[in-house]
């Protein structure tokens, strides 16, 4: 089996009249991978995407996807699906025509009614696309990325615009593509979607990597916290506690458990309610808030 | 791009205003010309009555069609859409076009075909198919250009109305007055050769070398609008 990594990002550098919005970027991924590319506003990361999807030339730098150029759209594009972060359709087509139209282009085969049941808009197939919600067209964006169960697969903000339960639906589907060995690459603002399902992230920020590695890696630079209220006349916690504005106390620690333990066992020897008690290890939210401040 | 092609000529017959733009009206007056074609050719020839016919369904059909079309799928982010896909730009472009290229092409050959069965037949048909192949080609040119500069459809109302409204002038000037002086200049006009070249065909009585030179300006306003369409065409709307 190939060990060539589905994507080689090497040193790559983009530019916009001058202004470098991507610089000097390097990063792989591998196949079967769910890679996330997530940053803060403006960070480069639908210019990152767009370069390796191949609808961009970098000022310097290669990008290989299959060991490709990917701008040799014919070797490429029939291995791979794209949902962009906007959706381009003609209004006047119905969204069966639609994905009729951009799966033949794909070169990939499939069955419309199929792929129009995975995203849930059979009821919708002869409806004109001009009269979809934006959610909908969202899902048909995803329709148009999934036909013919590609290889590699980019998902530019998918759940943007959706209700929960067209979220958790396109994610279903998203899990099975993976299992039947796609590589996923995708970005979304939505934190949590990546935290839980990405195998690494690259965390972007003003068009460079700040931290790339898988959700632990990233998370184990920031301490875990515990947050609790104490009621008046309360004795000293036994941790060493920063004060809030609204009294709450604030616990950082690289040793949740041990802490954790040792906090409640001083609230019960002490018959202390810890009010509103919170702990959780680090989250990506945490990391961001990181960079944005750092 | 045949499969493109296929979604274009769907589109069409859905869009009224397309539909109108690109068929009805050109169709309309082209009839009004062939109804008074006594009128008209006492203004000029029958030739003229041929080529204003002939410039109303590619200056108005074809050209004003083709560059609300590109200029359509690019502001809705189509293009992009299509060139995420493995179709190269070529067949992207020619599956854009090729619908209204064929409807042009047919109403052109039903309208001459007409005017023909009515006031009589062209002296040299294989002439007038060459001269309408290089009027269609330089109007598709001369639209792709314009697209370049178009940022929307509603933008192409305006973009479009020098080429169309210049190219219809030209041919009512040199329909009605010949070439017989200002030759340089009126061969040099866009469709202003092409103008001659139907008349000779139509009318007849000219050698036919003299209306092969007639091709040359025709072809190098092809060049100089594909030369254009290379340097100002996008994709993707601008940033």
């Amino acid at each position: 089996m190939s060990t060539t990594p589905v994507i080689d990002v090497d040193r790559l550098t983009l530019t916009y009249g001058g202004f470098p919005a991507v610089k000097d970027l390097s990063f792989q991924v591998e196949r079967r991978e769910l890679y996330a590319l997530l940053g803060t506003n403006g960070a480069g990361k639908t210019s990152t995407l767009e370069t390796v999807e191949g609808h961009r030339t970098p000022a310097s730098g290669a990008v290989r996807v299959f060991g490709k150029n990917p701008r040799d759209r014919a070797a490429v594009r029939p291995r791979m699906g794209i949902m962009l972060q906007e959706s381009g359709f003609s209004p006047d087509l119905t969204v069966r025509e639609t994905v009729g139209l951009v799966g033949r282009l794909t070169e990939r085969s499939d069955d419309v009614g199929r792929v129009l049941g995975v995203v849930d808009l059979t009821r919708k197939a002869t409806t004109k696309v001009g009269q979809l919600s934006g959610g909908e067209k969202r899902r048909l964006d995803f329709a148009t990325a999934v036909y013919g169960t590609p290889e590699l697969v980019f998902l530019d903000e998918p759940t943007t615009g959706l209700d929960i339960q067209s979220r958790d639906a396109l994610w279903d589907a998203v899990d099975r593509l993976r299992e039947d060995g796609s590589t996923v690459v995708l970005t979304t603002h939505y934190l949590e979607e990546a935290q839980q399902r990405a195998d690494r992230i690259g965390l972007m920020h003003q068009g460079a990597f700040h931290r790339e590695g898988t959700v632990a890696e990233l998370t184990r630079t920031l301490p875990s916290t515990i947050h609790f209220g104490l009621p008046p006349h309360a004795p000293t916690p036994p941790l060493l506690a920063s004060r809030g504005a609204d009294g709450k106390f604030l616990v950082e620690t690289f040793g949740l458990q041990k802490d954790l333990h040792t906090l409640l066992g001083w609230a019960e020897d002490h018959a202390v309610e810890l009010q509103d008690l919170q702990a959780g290890p680090t989250r990506l939210d945490d990391v961001f808030r990181a960079i944005e401040h750092s | 791009m045949l499969t493109i092609a296929r979604g274009e000529l769907i589109q069409i017959f859905r869009n009224r205003l397309v539909l109108v733009t690109a068929l009805v009206l050109p169709a309309a007056l082209s009839a009004f010309f062939i109804t008074k074609h006594d009128v008209f050719t006492e203004m000029g020839s029958l030739g003229y009555v041929a080529t204003l016919a002939l410039f109303f369904v590619a200056g108005i059909g074809l050209y004003t069609t083709s560059v609300t079309t590109l200029a359509s799928r690019r502001q809705n982010l189509f293009l992009k859409r299509l060139r995420s896909t493995a179709a190269g730009d070529a067949g992207i472009l020619g599956g854009l076009l090729l619908p209204i290229t064929v409807l042009s092409v047919v109403q052109i050959a039903v309208i001459l075909g007409a005017l023909a069965a009515v006031a009589g037949t062209p002296a040299d048909p294989l002439l007038l198919v060459a001269a309408v192949v290089s009027v269609v080609a330089m109007m598709l040119a001369l639209g792709l250009a314009t697209a370049g500069l178009t940022n929307s459809p509603e933008h192409a109302q305006v973009t479009t109305l020098p080429v169309s409204v210049g190219v219809l002038a030209v041919a009512g000037w040199i329909g009605a007055t010949g070439t017989g002086d200002l030759t340089l200049l009126k061969r040099l006009l866009p469709g202003g050769s092409a103008t001659e070249l139907v008349l000779n065909a139509w009318n007849g009585g000219k050698p036919l070398t003299d209306s092969l030179v007639l091709f040359g300006p025709t072809v190098a306003w092809v060049v100089v609008a594909v030369a254009l369409a290379a340097r100002l065409f996008r994709w993707e709307p601008r940033r």
